[in-house]
């Protein structure tokens, strides 16, 4: 596409020209061409205040930018932590293969498609997932890539935006509520409600059709939940939109439909209940109240996540009604800013982030520093591969996060507050730039709120694509339009922070905490959790569990609580090995530690580290090694390059790891690599890398036979590419199946005989064990 | 003012002040690289480092400002360690030589490089004053040497090895056909006396070097010519006699007594010992009689210390073929300048630990695709060889072969902070040593400056320098993490990109990256 500088101008004139201005104003010229050309930015500089050095500098730092245009349909497969355990990078390199990429490529000639990794979209559940432009595909095999690229295409060119109308009048007979969190979305909740509207309009039913946030039960996506005006509430889970209608009618029976079909429907009603007889796929209905699923939710006090499932995410009148606002009302009526900060520390909360740094004592600094200018952030920056927690709160509970910061701009003497979200969280922006909207509507943003004189306003600053920028001080330097390079603190942002002003920075989950506490008061919050650890804790729970979503626990459940009575225990007969808590910056509690109490200095005994809430559920069949240098992997190619041991510390031990898990590490190596994971630890300058080798010193401290093993030249869990073979039993039965699907012809075509892998070509797959139907394919 | 401890002593420091300097103030070196005075500090190489006595932390000093309090232990072994593993970090992935592979092979040590491009601009005479320096008989070697250097050379898988022997032999030739001779300043008389046995390349070579510092040398050979090896073993016509002659005396003008065809014998010895400050032997190769010098000996000759050719803790000093045979005259050559420190840190009473070395850093062999880049610092064209080998090259053609060097050799070898620090702190290259290693590549689009971006270690003072002075595109870090690198925004060249502040940021460069051409 031609760069016209009159786009150029626009944009520039629009969106600023200001050096601070750098990252909206490169976020908007890749949504104008899909990438950078070069001639647009030199444009900017000749226009704006904006310099080449800054544009270069800060383009080339964040990942959401690109240089080359990309493909018309952009192939996401994520590869955060649960979708790794489940084969991700199988499945990424199958794509390729299909797509006929070469190893440095990632678009096609074509220019049809580009592929990327992604670090987590969000639907751990769904493990391993691939996302083409809006479409998510979950439980992804490697032989499916196929499928999932022809299912893409024979959507495209569909029919469009289909228009409903809602049945009018008469009684209600109930509501149906259907969950948009990113989960459900992914899954393909869209299309339920669609299907819902449809039905609901088709048959002329009286039913009230409603949109919740987040339930939790991620593993069960997408949900239905059919609240009829009298009787039982039925959850459903898994639906598919041609299982809509007969849910529907089988609830509200409809008045236009003949009485012939209705019958029918009821017939089939009757099988709803029984999953086995049901002839769809994946599918069966769910009653709340069933044991396993009562012990998922009952064991959880939603507190960040209060109503979920329940309430709308944007209805506000809802909220209301359910008494948000009202704290902040009382708050602003009834409390002193230095009152609010005494309520704060009461609580006992301390930050969500990960370090578990005392909110109180935080809001206090910044509230003592003396400046006619503050600012308040709440950082929505999350990135860790394996957590989604703050994009489900941002998306479900926007109103409660809002309602924290006001409440926070209040005591600490602050008129202006951000958000800083990731611009890969496209939902949560949206949702949360429409709550403010509603908020500001409301009165309970802008001047003189609720009569109190307090003037506070908030906006929304998108991140860019770096992990580091969940750092503080770089998550400023962000917003400052500069590259994401933490800096030393001293001093603290409460001193010196935003424009270096007193700044209060607080996670997501905190100020959505911070709602409830001005609600229900200190001591309601205090009264839960352990001696230093309060309230509770929103997780991630994902791998090899058998379900998953998000939790709400309080603090000091144990880890083995977690896994077995909320998680139901280790997926597929498998044994429990380990839980990798905090995720990049965490490590792991191995089972035979799984009575630690998860609270903020129990997980940093046992080596691990509370983190932003990753909680990753390993099996016998998942590699410790291969866990480090996944996350290594993932740290070493977000660390910003500032500092040294961060820089250069982080590669070389990744590279010794990388030499371990292909067999050629000796016993030196993993000396060394002990003793560089110290002094990175030591040495570094921000959280990130001085957290980085955690994975590595956990996995060495519990798992050290298993890094021998690789020594030895084995992969005990048989993970590791390298160190493994494919073997094919004599369970064979001559199917062909996996002669098939093999990319590389390593299996020879040969019906109704014993089948062999030629492991010299083998590129280990994984596509032959996965396709067999009789187990017969085996790693060694 | 606010009041802190350092190293356990109480002191008092402005308001503000970088911890770094208020250190440095009390008397104590802290090593740093990416601190720009006058720059907001960038918290980058982090060799700063000292210990928060509180905390037990590591801090980087030059990034924080003294606070009410503050305990400070500038100095331990932790510090030590984490400076030292600071240095490493940065050291593995340094693609860049100090001194050039050839100097480091020389058994001499010669700054091979600097002749070479001394010689290209005609610089005769000081190209002679360089390998004087560590060259006892230039004009000879140059006949005779085996020119281990020119099998390191840079250029040889190029087209050929710079033919750096007859290089240095027309240096040699240059001062030897002069009426008057140069040799080097000689220091102070110290009054120490030494007697060297045998006047082959080792002896004479280490009379050479220790007359220069000031020593009273004597040489006794038991042949009636002066020369060892050099007489009996090369054939004439190689090295003529005046040649030979021409440069011993040249050797006897430094003040270094000559006492031939005189034997010496165990009590000779004994006596020599004791009249002596110190005794060197370099009687060559399987000597007879020195078996019964009293002298420990092992299969292949006289047993010393491999690196300070002393003699257990005594007064004498073994070197050249006397230790182990050897046919290489420079290697003995080159052992008769080391021995010469260890004899002199021995009179002076110093420890005795030889030739002091300084920190090289080496990256061993280029890439084929690097051989363009290193060729941008030289002149095509294949090996010259002279018409009749006897008669070397003519003063065209040694500019001309000279112009052929690569300069491998770090411009910044004597103030990079990377190696001086190195040095110091002990630093090992190869500790963390990857088998990946970046390009070399060089930057020759400046009248004034050189850019070699991969020994760069990103510490950001050229970025800080051409933002302050408001270059139009000036350096910038380009990409993240590991892969970032500093560079010209959209591929501008360097001199589009560094219009004001060229100068300064090279001379700000901590190390060899950016480096003045001249």
């Amino acid at each position: 596409m031609e760069v016209d500088p009159k786009d150029i101008d626009g944009i520039v004139n629009e969106v600023g020209s200001g050096q601070n201005a750098v990252i909206p104003v490169l976020q908007a010229i890749q949504n104008r061409y899909n990438y950078l050309p070069e001639e647009a930015l030199r444009r900017v500089c000749e226009i704006s205040e904006i310099t080449p050095a800054r544009i270069v500098g800060v383009a080339s730092f964040y990942s959401q930018f690109r240089f080359q245009p990309a493909g018309e349909h952009i192939i996401k497969v994520c590869v955060g932590t649960a979708c790794h355990v489940k084969g991700a990078v199988q499945v990424y390199d199958a794509m390729k293969r299909e797509l006929g990429l070469e190893e440095s490529e990632d678009t096609t000639d074509s220019g049809d498609y580009t592929i990327e990794k992604v670090n987590c979209l969000g639907c751990c559940t769904l493990a391993p997932v691939v996302q083409i432009d809006e479409v998510t595909y979950g439980h992804v095999s490697t032989s499916q890539v196929g499928t999932i690229i022809s299912d893409f295409e024979s959507q495209q060119g569909g029919d469009g935006k289909k228009q409903y109308k809602y049945a009018g009048g008469g009684e209600v007979k109930g509501e149906i509520r259907i969950g948009l969190g990113s989960c459900c979305v992914a899954s393909g909740s869209d299309e339920i409600r669609d299907s819902v509207r449809d039905t609901i309009d088709r048959n002329g039913l009286n039913v009230n059709l409603k949109h919740v946030g987040c339930v939790g039960m991620c593993h069960q996506v997408p949900l239905v939940e059919v609240v009829p005006a009298e009787g039982e509430t039925i959850l459903y889970s898994k639906v598919k939109a041609a299982d809509v209608e007969q849910i529907v009618e089988q609830h509200f029976k409809p008045k236009s439909l003949l009485k012939r079909i209705s019958n029918k429907f009821l017939q089939a009603a009757d099988t709803i209940r029984d999953d086995s007889r049901w002839m769809g796929v994946e599918r069966y209905s769910l009653d709340v109240r069933e044991k396993h699923v009562s012990s998922f939710l009952d064991k959880q006090i939603p507190m960040a996540t209060e109503f979920r499932g329940v309430i709308n995410p944007l209805d506000v009148e809802e909220y209301k009604a359910r008494n948000g606002f009202r704290g902040l009302a009382r708050v602003l009526k009834e409390m002193t800013p230095d009152q609010l900060v005494t309520e704060i520390s009461e609580s006992g909360i301390r930050g969500r982030g990960g370090a578990g740094f005392p909110t109180g004592q935080k809001w206090k600094l910044v509230a003592s520093t003396k400046s006619d200018i503050k600012y308040v952030i709440c950082n929505g920056d999350e990135g860790d591969p394996g957590a989604f927690m703050d994009r489900m709160l941002l998306e479900s509970y926007p109103y409660r996060i809002i309602e924290g910061i006001i409440a926070a701009g209040y005591a600490v003497g602050a008129s202006e507050g951000i958000f800083y979200i990731r611009a890969e969280y496209p939902l949560a922006v949206n949702r949360v730039l429409q709550a403010i909207d509603i908020c500001r509507e409301q009165g309970y943003l802008g001047k003189d709120i609720l009569g109190s004189g307090l003037d506070f306003d908030l906006s929304v600053y998108q991140g860019a694509g770096a992990f580091v920028c969940g750092e503080e001080t770089a998550l400023m330097e962000s917003i400052e339009g500069k590259r994401g390079f933490p800096r030393i603190r001293p001093p603290y942002p409460a001193v010196k922070g935003l424009w270096g002003r007193p700044t209060l920075i607080n996670n997501t989950e905190t100020f959505a905490q911070i709602a409830y506490i001005l609600k229900n008061r200190a001591a309601a919050f205090n009264r839960i959790g352990t001696a230093s650890s309060k309230g509770t804790k929103v997780f991630s729970l994902a791998g090899k569990v058998a379900r998953g979503g998000l939790i709400e626990v309080p603090m000091g459940m144990t880890v083995k609580e977690v896994v077995e009575e909320i998680g139901g225990g280790v997926a597929g007969g498998r044994s429990f090995k380990a839980v990798q808590i905090g995720g990049p910056s965490g490590g792991c509690v191995p089972s035979w530690k799984s009575d630690t109490p998860i609270d903020f200095e129990s997980l940093n005994e046992v080596g691990a580290m509370m983190g932003s809430g990753g909680l990753v559920v390993l099996d016998d069949t998942d590699c410790m090694v291969d866990i480090a240098k996944y996350f290594l992997t993932f740290t070493q190619n977000e660390a910003c390059g500032k500092c040294s041991f961060g820089r250069i510390g982080t590669k070389r031990m990744l590279e010794i790891l990388e030499k371990i898990t292909t067999g050629k590490g000796t016993e030196k190596d993993l000396e060394n690599l002990e003793d560089l994971a110290n002094w990175t630890k030591k040495g570094s300058l921000c959280g990130l890398c001085r957290t980085a080798p955690n994975p590595v010193l956990s996995t060495l401290q519990y798992f050290r036979d298993e890094y021998e093993a690789h020594i030895k030249g084995e992969c005990p869990a048989g993970k590791c590419k390298d160190l493994i073979r494919y073997e094919i039993t004599d369970d064979c039965i001559g199917c062909t199946l996996c002669a098939q699907d093999c990319p590389v012809d390593a299996i020879a075509f040969k019906p109704h005989e014993k089948h062999e892998v030629d492991n010299e070509l083998c590129i280990k797959c994984d596509g032959c064990r996965q396709v067999c139907p009789e187990n017969a394919v085996i790693i060694k | 003012m606010v009041k802190l401890k350092i190293d356990n002593r109480e002191i008092e420091a402005k308001d503000g002040s970088v911890l770094m300097k208020v250190i440095r103030d009390t008397g104590t070196e802290v090593p740093s690289m990416c601190y720009l005075e006058g720059a907001e500090h960038f918290t980058s190489c982090m060799v700063c480092v000292v210990k928060d006595r509180r905390s037990g932390k590591m801090i980087p000093s030059c990034s924080l400002n003294v606070e009410e309090g503050m305990d400070i232990i500038s100095m331990d072994e932790e510090v030590h360690e984490a400076r030292k593993t600071a240095l490493e970090l940065m050291l593995s992935e340094h693609v860049g030589d100090c001194e050039a592979p050839c100097q480091i092979t020389c058994p001499a040590h010669m700054d091979i490089p600097l002749m070479n491009r001394l010689l290209a601009q005609g610089k005769f005479a000081e190209a002679h004053r360089v390998v004087k320096k560590d060259i006892a008989l230039p004009s000879v070697l140059g006949r005779i040497c085996s020119a281990p250097c020119e099998g390191a050379c840079r250029r040889k898988p190029m087209d050929g090895a710079v033919s750096i022997c007859l290089l240095k032999r027309f240096a040699g030739d240059h001062d030897l056909n002069k009426e008057t001779h140069w040799n080097p300043d000689k220091a102070d008389d110290s009054g120490k006396k030494i007697t060297i046995i045998g006047a082959g390349p080792a002896g004479l070579a280490a009379a050479y070097h220790l007359a220069l510092m000031g020593h009273r040398c004597k040489v006794i050979d038991r042949n009636k010519l002066a020369g060892g090896s050099l007489c009996k073993e090369v054939p004439r016509k190689e090295l003529p006699a005046d040649v030979l002659a021409g440069e011993i005396q040249l050797i006897e003008q430094t003040g270094v007594l000559l006492k031939l065809d005189e034997t010496v014998d165990a009590d000779a010895f004994r006596e020599l010992t004791a009249s002596n400050d110190a005794v060197i032997v370099a009687v060559g190769k399987g000597e007879s009689g020195v078996s019964e010098w009293g002298l420990a000996m092992h299969a292949k000759g006289v047993e010393a210390n491999a690196k300070t050719y002393q003699v257990g803790d005594t007064n004498v000093f073994v070197v050249g073929s006397a230790l182990k045979p050897s046919k290489m005259a420079i290697r003995v050559l080159g052992q008769g300048k080391e021995v010469s420190f260890s004899v002199d840190q021995y009179l002076s009473g110093r420890v005795v630990t030889g030739e002091p070395f300084m920190f090289n850093s080496r990256f061993g062999k280029l890439q084929l695709a690097e051989h363009a880049e290193y060729l941008k610092e030289s002149t095509e064209g294949d090996r010259l060889e002279p018409e009749v080998l006897a008669h070397g090259f003519t003063r065209e053609q040694v500019m001309e072969e000279a112009k052929r060097c690569l300069h491998c050799d770090c411009r910044d070898m004597h103030h990079c902070k990377l190696r001086i620090y190195s040095d110091e702190y002990g630093a090992d290259q190869r500790r963390f040593k990857s088998d990946e290693r970046v390009m070399c590549t060089k930057l020759d689009q400046h009248e004034l400056v050189i850019y070699e971006p991969s020994k760069c270690i990103k510490c950001g003072i050229c970025v800080r320098i051409t933002e302050s002075y408001k270059e139009e595109f000036g350096f910038t870090f380009i990409g993240r993490g590991f892969d970032v690198v500093v560079g010209i925004p959209f591929n501008e060249t360097l001199d589009r990109g560094l219009k004001k502040a060229a100068t300064k940021a090279a001379l700000a460069c901590p190390t060899g990256a950016l480096s003045l051409k001249e």
